[in-house]
């Protein structure tokens, strides 16, 4: 976790985890790298058949063979760019998943009271989908700018020293006024990202701040208002532009003077009227091949500022997902060793979410007895599910102590190995009741899955399906009631028969006869366990040997 | 496309239109000296080794050749420095236009739909929808400069002849033909990515508000796992498009070869030095159509994109019902009431209470005969006769990104500065705000991120108080405060009601060291499924 940090905010490659990713990422790049580079020696054969031809014109002779170079040389050129990419989409589709194996498990392990899920699902989604770009073309186009010019510079030395003389003279000034922009056009880059990523994310503001505007009947204004935004953005971005793309400028400049440049030193070589003592004769050829190839002396750092835009994209998305990993809770260790109904001690413990000015668990002192019923209830922010969320390790620090059977929570990190949760809505997976009860513990068998359905009183609402406990569901769970799902959520509790039991909220938003029939269901589940539940409702509460009121300890 | 959308993109004020002329202009700047530029150079080289094999080197006249040379040279350079700076200047502007634009027509729309657009999955699509839009709009100068690119190379190529001329055109319109066919097929390959990252989230979504139940279970790796291969399926989907993308790269360097190559087999009758100038020309023509094709290639992918932003922009009604002025004497559930009465509305929490509110705001379809504003039912009302009765306060406060006055003058735009910070004295967080670096004037972020859930709260209190309507309807104005200060709240909301005479409709579990006239249970049963608000943004 601290590697992706650290490599993430350098800018650099997103993670790689383990060594077959790292390798076949690294090799699927070098291989994009390399096709780049033959795309340069393609151009050189390219500009051999321009050269050959108009030199064999020139003495009478045929054009064509030298015009089938010419077209087989643009098909290699197209062959070495299709290879390029292609290989470069496969690398990043290898760090993307690997990146995505990071980005979802810090998203399971989110602490409590970090906020909206939605954030979170764009950072799995869409942010790590941002760093395509980065891998499949940028790094491929960087580590090729650096070395297909020399290829290219070699390749017109052979014909003309001078003419590569000039060209690496026109390279020096470049790299200067590269220097002295102080890497303006990332600068350039990022600005007119961060201008765009400004608006959109006012727009986005407003379309989410929806219902509030409409309330106050301020479309009007919010409307000139975003109109008004994005052309102050506009004029600033723009003043910044004009000096940002100075720095392209240049690139452009050199890139066409050098151009320029040679086309004059061969014309006026082959014409002998050079001012100063040629060190070498020009021949058609020579000038010719090193003319039509000049242009790809620049080509290939022209290719990377265009793919700026790519590395911007894929920093400001590594940036997020490395916050997003270094928040992240520390996963579930081996905890204790806890067989019977474990006794937990709260003491003193207040929990404090950042942001907040309030407690969400403001002092709280509750001595859970082994085998115990505990109902948590209180108003809503009154911070039952907190407590909960602490006992399993999604709370990050607070104040006060928590043990178990003795031992600090701090050091077991949480009861989940020893812990059910059943809450309203478990996670679903496509498959059949049988398999969603069995998340509880993989190796039941299917007697023990039937003896728990039976026990939760699922039988009555299975007799209503065709396949009973194997009739399978999609991974919404379509089709289940509301108190059908809370009956798996039970089942599954039951299946992993856990000494720890911990409920949320398992009767909310149920009408008073699913909520009774429920109720009777959770008190067989609690015998001989240590319970803790979380809940709004009286009833539930009833059948808690204690009652603990959250409200009134604020 | 859309003529809603084909008109407001077309409504482009004079400096635009003026910035798009000139983009255009230097991008056909850049393709004639680009072509030029080398076209030019291969000539030069070429009759010079001719004349100096001749013999009539010394005859030659090499200053006009070379001056031009480097004049082409300087004017690309200078004509792509002023092509960028239009384009980026008028694409700018264009978002200036089209994102106001875009959210009035989603203002304008049935609240049901709006609000459904407004959330979670939706939003984030809009919002991508306008920058596909946009981008391909800032594109639009391609096509001028790849016109420009063969119209220049063809004019140098002509004097090599017809035929020459007539091949060149030939390849490039295959050329663009081939690219055309190819960006169609980014239509599907778009929408097909589109399902499968919406496909994704919502995966994802549900195994992430799970994660304290995949904890118990020891479900993390295999959750992490269904999310990986959840991701197999995008990877395909983005592998698609990303071939058809390198397809339509890949056919310029071809099209440059043959082009190149037959126009200079062509050419060859004419001499050496025609056929150098025909085959360089139609190189670089060739390479200068690139700007065209990205411009077609983003025109396809960002279809789709001008589908969904015409058809909200087509479903917004032409102009809204204006505003009927009632009596603000409501009836609820068969209980007349009327300022300056103050109701609290109680219930087991999910019993309806936010539903009721977020109806009487015209957020949600009203229900026949439940309530009666002016002796008229508000199912019949138009929404703004609605909000004009109401002051309100969100259960989760509900705060847009901008100054703490831009969020106060929410309800009353023209509102004096005293008034403000009379709202703010009575929300109790007047001091909160003198206390920050910038006042009125700081930026409060996403939500109100920097602010604390109490603080918030009182922000939005105030904002409703700024609102002038007959009624303040407050749901939860105390919930995330201390004790100390949620006093303090309620007394200065005492204090305020008496003093404008304002109805209050309250919601609040707490009980309240309020005075009341009465208490109403919402009679409608809670709804079966889904009690989270509208507002709760996925």
């Amino acid at each position: 976790m601290a590697a992706t940090t650290q490599n993430a905010r350098a800018g650099a490659h997103p993670v790689r985890r383990g060594r077959p990713t790292a390798l076949a990422v690294g090799s699927a790049a070098r291989g994009s790298t390399v096709l780049l580079l033959g795309d340069a020696v393609a151009a050189i054969l390219f500009a051999a058949g321009v050269a050959g031809g108009v030199a064999a014109l020139a003495r009478g002779m045929p054009a064509w063979p030298w015009a089938l170079l010419m077209v087989v040389a643009g098909l290699a050129r197209a062959a070495a760019l299709w290879g390029s990419l292609r290989l470069g989409s496969r690398a990043a589709a290898t760090a993307k998943s690997a990146l995505r194996r990071t980005a979802a498990r810090a998203a399971l392990r989110r602490p409590s009271g970090s906020g909206s899920v939605g954030a979170l699902l764009g950072a799995v989604v869409d942010e790590v989908e941002a760093i395509d770009g980065y891998i499949a073309r940028f790094l491929p186009a960087r580590q090729a700018a650096a070395l297909a010019p020399m290829i290219v510079l070699a390749a017109i030395a052979l014909a003309s020293p001078v003419a590569a003389l000039i060209l690496l003279g026109t390279l020096i000034p470049f790299v200067g006024a590269m220097v002295l922009a102080g890497g303006a056009a990332a600068d350039q880059s990022r600005r007119q990202f961060d201008a765009l990523a400004l608006l959109s994310g006012l727009f986005a503001d407003r379309v989410r701040g929806l219902p509030v505007i409409l309330a106050f009947q301020g479309e009007a204004r919010a409307t000139e208002r975003l109109g008004q935004a994005a052309r102050e953005v506009a004029a600033r971005t723009m003043r910044v532009l004009r000096v940002a793309f100075l720095s392209s400028a240049s690139l452009e400049f050199f890139a066409a003077l050098s151009v320029a440049l040679v086309a004059v030193y061969a014309g006026f070589a082959l014409l002998g009227q050079l001012p100063f003592h040629a060190p070498e004769q020009l021949d058609l050829v020579r000038a010719f091949f090193v003319l039509a190839l000049a242009p790809e002396f620049y080509a290939p750092m022209r290719r990377l500022a265009a793919a700026y835009h790519d590395r911007q994209a894929a920093e400001t998305a590594s940036a997020r997902l490395a916050a997003l990993d270094a928040a992240a809770m520390p996963p579930v260790g081996e905890g204790l060793a806890v067989v019977a109904a474990p006794a937990i001690v709260f003491d003193h413990v207040t929990i404090r979410y950042p942001g907040e000015d309030r407690d969400a668990v403001g002092d709280v002192s509750i001595e859970v007895r082994p085998g115990e019923i505990i109902a948590l209830v209180g108003p809503s922010g009154s911070g039952k599910s907190s407590v909960l969320h602490l006992l399993l390790g999604l709370v990050p620090a607070q104040e006060g102590r928590v043990t178990v059977n003795g031992a600090p929570l701090k050091e077991i990190g949480s009861v989940a190995p020893f812990a059910a949760w059943a809450g309203q809505a478990p996670v679903l997976l496509a498959g059949s009741i049988a398999d969603n009860i069995r998340l509880g513990r993989a190796d039941a068998a299917p007697a023990e899955v039937a003896a728990v359905a039976a026990a939760v009183g699922l039988e009555d609402a299975l007799t209503r399906r065709v396949g009973g406990l194997e009739e399978r569901l999609d991974h919404r769970g379509g089709g289940l009631s509301g108190g059908e799902r809370r009956r798996i959520a039970l089942a599954r509790a039951l299946l992993k028969d856990a000494p720890l039991l911990l409920l949320d909220e398992p009767t909310a938003h149920l009408d008073a006869a699913a909520e009774a029939a429920l109720i009777a269901v959770i008190a067989r589940a609690c015998v001989g366990r240590t319970v803790i539940i979380a809940t709004h409702s009286a009833a539930l509460a009833a059948i808690a040997n204690r009652i603990v009121d959250l409200g009134a300890a604020a | 496309m859309s003529d809603a959308l084909a008109r407001v993109l077309a409504a482009r004020p004079r400096a635009e239109k003026q910035q798009v002329r000139r983009a255009a202009l230097y991008a056909a700047l850049v393709a004639v000296a680009s072509v030029a530029l080398l076209a030019l150079s291969g000539w030069f080289l070429t009759a010079a080794a001719l004349a100096a094999g001749a013999g009539t080197a010394l005859a030659f006249n090499y200053m006009l050749p070379s001056a031009a040379i480097r004049l082409f040279a300087i004017v690309r350079t200078g004509a792509r420095y002023g092509e960028r700076l239009a384009s980026h200047d008028a694409a700018l502007s264009a978002i200036a236009r089209v994102r106001p634009a875009l959210f009035a027509a989603l203002a304008a729309t049935p609240v049901a739909r709006a609000l459904s657009l407004s959330t979670g999955a939706a939003s984030t699509r809009l919002v991508q929808d306008a920058g596909a839009v946009e981008t391909a709009l800032v594109l639009r100068s391609g096509t001028v400069g790849g016109a420009a690119a063969i119209l220049s190379g063809v004019a140098l190529i002509a004097l090599a002849g017809p035929l020459a001329v007539l091949g060149v055109m030939g390849v490039a319109a295959l050329l663009m033909a081939v690219s055309w066919a190819l960006s169609r097929q980014l239509e599907d390959s778009g929408r097909a990515l589109l399902r499968e990252a919406e496909g994704l989230k919502a995966q994802t979504a549900a195994l992430v508000e799970g994660s304290a139940e995949l904890r118990c279970y020891a479900l993390e790796d295999w959750a992490v796992a269904r999310i990986v291969d959840g991701g197999t399926a995008l990877a395909a989907a983005q592998q698609r498009d990303s071939d058809v993308r390198a397809a339509i790269e890949v056919a310029s360097p071809v099209a440059i070869g043959v082009g190149a190559a037959l126009a200079l087999v062509v050419a060859a009758p004419h001499g050496a030095a025609i056929a150098a100038l025909a085959a360089l020309a139609a190189a670089m023509a060739l390479d200068g159509l690139a700007p065209a094709i990205r411009h077609v290639t983003q025109a396809h992918a960002a279809r789709a994109a001008y589908a969904r932003l015409g058809a909200l922009l087509d479903e917004a009604p032409p102009a809204t019902l204006p505003a009927v002025s009632l009596e603000p004497d409501l009836v609820l559930y068969g209980r007349a009431m009327g300022p300056p009465a103050r109701i609290a509305l109680r219930g087991v929490s999910g019993s309806g209470k936010t539903s009721l509110v977020e109806r009487l705001v015209g957020l949600r379809p009203a229900i026949a005969g439940e309530v009666s504003l002016g002796g008229v039912d508000i199912a019949v009302l138009p929404a703004s006769t609605l909000r004009a009765a109401f002051a309100w306060l969100p259960q989760d406060a509900a705060l847009l990104a901008g100054t703490v006055r831009d969020i106060l003058v929410l309800g009353r735009a023209d509102a004096p500065e005293a008034a403000v910070w009379e709202a703010l004295e009575d929300a109790a967080f007047a001091d909160r705000v003198r206390a920050m670096p910038h006042g009125l004037d700081s930026w409060i972020g996403d939500n109100g991120a920097s602010l604390s859930g109490g603080e918030r709260r009182r922000l939005a209190l105030a904002r409703a108080y700024l609102k002038p309507a007959p009624w303040l309807l407050l749901d939860e104005p105390t919930e995330g405060l201390d004790a100390a200060t949620a006093h303090m709240v309620i007394a200065r909301l005492d204090d305020r009601l008496r003093r404008y005479g304002q109805g209050l409709l309250i919601v609040s579990h707490a009980p309240l060291a309020l005075v009341l006239d009465g208490e109403i249970t919402p009679a409608s049963p809670p709804a079966a499924a889904d009690h989270r608000s509208v507002l709760f943004v996925a």
